[in-house]
């Protein structure tokens, strides 16, 4: 390849000769001090609150605070480099990121700059970081199915395109897998994932993105990073500017998920920007509006009325609790305006639970409208059935004679417990997952070993595909338990049961 | 050169609104007996000549344990017969205040006032060149017309901006610097020629 340098030379000569000389006229301040990603500034008296300025080594900063006599900054990059009395320029413009399809596939920090070493990102498209969410008016109600792939959070709390749904739970309880298991589901279905790294350790985020491609996930994804070494205001704007990449395909009638993994790091961040801005603290020091940080962010996830093309934004926060106190501050408040919670516990992941979900507390406000018919029928009275199960193992430990009803729940919530475990970076399609619910909640492994219900599932959905396929492109296509599709279910379930002796797994 | 950009008195912010209430009452004291000039001028005296001058009066202006006697004595045997009473008798107010420390940021909020009061606008003009007496009076004409104040120039050379001129007026910059315009420029044509890139890549490259 050459280039042609006659070429490139008339479009710079070009572009020189446009570029007119009007008189820069620019507001200014002059830097009084500068530390941990913030600086206060004298002067830029005609600033507004979030307005963008710009330090001498091209930092960009936002004006945060507004007062008397001079005006805090956060700064997002180098702080290291301004220097007391330095002058500061206000842009006049909002802080706006990237976003198009040039951002598919990248990751990128918060503010759009490429950390994969893949060049600059090529667009002209861009949308602020902040905006006022959609109006009521600009919105549907949320039906269409978002499938995470994971059979206990497909069955019991269904998520649709729209939805918030809040992940949460102890640190190494598998919070991150749910969003990452999510992402790659959504392959070949047109949806674009955001994946929002905040405040994580580097080597992990890496990890998450060696995992993405290595499940071709990274074709339709974007990873946003704001690391753990990232400076607080970097990591505050992150999952704004996630979001505002995310809506680019909303409003051009596409669909996106973003996971912000996590928000409670978010939260820690911005406190510590409104403690050295000196905004009052509150509770837990968190500064008085780090719920509406929070809420605005989550606002803006919506499915949008057809008029405006119908895209959605799905958004998966993710929240980590310290002992499993769910009633401190920020996880009360994001719990507060998400549609529902996936309950995470330890105590279920070293049991070998996983994903560690605890049916009991975990819901989805959305419910059964963001399930397809089929799974509707089959996961039915799954959530309430399985609460049951677990009162009633408790008073099975008592060692009391149970009547042979109680037994039969008993035996029948041990198989859907095993059933409903699920290796990480294996989503199951939908109608894998009738095909096994349907096993399970219509009692057909009932006869099968506990031990053995995980590798009777593997061998059954092979089966399935190998001998039913026509099965499967029927409930593809119908989505729906019509008379038919029970029918050969059953028939599939029955010639597979005939001809299969259940192997106990070693655990 | 970024002599224009310091400002030495707003470092601390409370000091600045402390001046501020001070001179206001400073320059309606000095209005009411017709000397407001004249105060202003020895206000800056004081400050230009004598506490910049004598760090041993800065220092004991400033402190804590001279009590609010030995400073009223102090300040009548250095200003008492050369100044006007009345900045000798506010002198002695802001000692008994134990605001003395502040003297610096009275008077600069004593000047910014007063300019308003007058209708008159500092503009601070930096060039590549030095001024001469013509270009002085028609950028003083030209920014007086436009501001509609009478104006006063404070001029600083700064050669790095090549040519042409930056003027601040308050917080706004007007630059029509040649290095400016170049950098500008050089900004413009960068975004400029990567989006040609992005859109006709083809014509760039032969094979």
């Amino acid at each position: 390849m050459k280039f042609s340098s006659d070429e490139i030379a008339s479009v710079l000569q070009q572009e020189i000769e446009q570029f007119d000389s009007k008189i820069d006229v620019r507001e200014v301040g002059t830097v009084l001090e500068v530390g941990d990603g913030i600086a206060r500034v004298y002067g830029l008296s005609g600033v507004m609150a979030g307005e963008m300025v710009e330090f001498p080594n091209g930092a960009i900063g936002l004006a945060f605070n507004l007062e008397e006599n001079s005006v805090g900054v956060i700064i997002l990059g180098d702080y290291l480099t301004i220097e007391e009395g330095n002058e500061v320029k206000a842009l006049g413009t909002l802080l706006s990121v990237p976003s198009g399809d040039a951002v598919v596939g990248r990751v990128l920090d918060p503010l759009g700059n490429p950390l994969d070493g893949k060049g600059p990102v090529q667009t002209d498209t861009t949308r602020p970081v902040e905006i006022i969410a959609t109006g009521v008016a600009e919105r549907q109600p949320v039906t269409e199915p978002m499938q995470t792939g994971i059979k206990a959070i497909d069955a019991m709390t269904p998520i649709g395109r729209g939805q918030r749904e809040l992940v949460i739970g102890d640190r190494k309880t598998g919070k991150t897998a749910i969003g990452i298991d999510t992402i790659i589901n959504q392959k070949g279905k047109g949806v674009k994932c955001f994946y929002v790294a905040i405040g994580q350790k580097d080597s992990s985020v890496a990890g998450i993105i060696d995992a993405l491609e290595r499940y071709g996930a990274m074709e339709y994804t974007t990873v946003v990073v704001a690391g753990a070494s990232t400076p607080a205001p970097l990591q505050y704007v992150a999952p704004y500017a996630g979001t505002a990449m995310a809506e680019h395909f909303m409003f051009n009638g596409g669909h996106a998920l973003v996971v912000y993994d996590d928000l409670s790091k978010q939260a820690t961040a911005y406190r510590q920007m409104s403690l050295l801005m000196r905004r009052p603290p509150g509770r837990e020091a968190y500064p008085g509006d780090v719920f509406y940080c929070h809420s605005r962010l989550l606002e803006r996830s919506a499915k949008l009325s057809e008029a405006l093309g119908g895209g959605s934004i799905t958004s998966l926060p993710i929240i980590e609790t310290l002992e499993g106190e769910v009633s401190a501050y920020i996880p009360t408040n994001v719990i507060s305006i998400t549609d529902g919670q996936i309950y995470l516990q330890p105590d279920l992941f070293f049991a070998g639970i996983r994903p560690a979900m605890n049916a009991g507390i975990s819901v989805s406000r959305v419910g059964g409208a963001a399930q397809v018919k089929a799974m509707k029928k089959v996961a039915g009275g799954l959530r309430l059935d399985l609460a049951a199960f677990r009162a009633l193992e408790a008073f099975a430990q008592l060692g009391t004679d149970l009547d042979a009803a109680t037994q039969s729940q008993l035996d029948r919530g041990y198989r859907m417990v095993e059933l409903l475990k699920q290796p990480q970076y294996q989503p199951m399609s939908v109608t894998d997952q009738v095909l096994s619910l349907y096993a399970g909640t219509r009692g057909f492994i009932d006869d099968v070993p506990v031990k053995a219900v995980q590798q009777w599932e593997i061998d059954f959905q092979q089966f399935a595909r190998d001998k039913y396929s026509d099965l499967i492109t029927l409930l593809n296509e119908e989505q729906d338990l019509t008379d038919e599709v029970v029918e050969k279910i059953e028939a599939c379930i029955a010639e597979f049961k005939s001809g299969y002796k259940p192997v106990e797994s070693e655990m | 050169m970024k002599e224009a950009a310091e400002h030495d008195t707003v470092l601390d912010t409370g000091a600045e609104q402390l001046g501020k209430t001070y001179a206001r009452a400073l320059i309606g004291a000095a209005q009411s007996a017709g000397i407001a000039d004249k105060i202003i001028d020895q206000l800056g005296v004081v400050v230009d000549q004598y506490i910049a001058g004598s760090p041993q009066l800065r220092a004991a202006f400033a402190s804590p344990r001279l009590d609010e006697n030995e400073k009223v004595r102090v300040i009548d045997r250095i200003f008492g017969e050369e100044f006007d009473p009345l900045l000798v008798k506010f002198l002695k107010v802001m000692a008994g205040r134990g605001r003395l420390a502040h003297v610096n940021a009275v008077r600069s909020a004593a000047d910014a006032i007063h300019d308003e009061m007058l209708g008159r606008l500092v503009a601070t003009v930096q060039t590549a060149v030095p001024l001469d007496d013509a270009l002085r009076a028609k950028i003083e004409e030209q920014i007086g017309s436009i501001m509609q104040k009478q104006v006063r120039l404070s001029e600083s050379v700064d050669p790095d901006l090549i040519g042409g001129m930056v003027i601040r007026v308050g917080d706004r910059v007007f630059d029509s610097s040649v290095s400016n315009r170049l950098d500008t420029m050089a900004r413009r044509t960068r975004s400029g020629f990567s989006s040609q890139l992005l859109h006709r890549f083809g014509e760039f490259t032969s094979e």
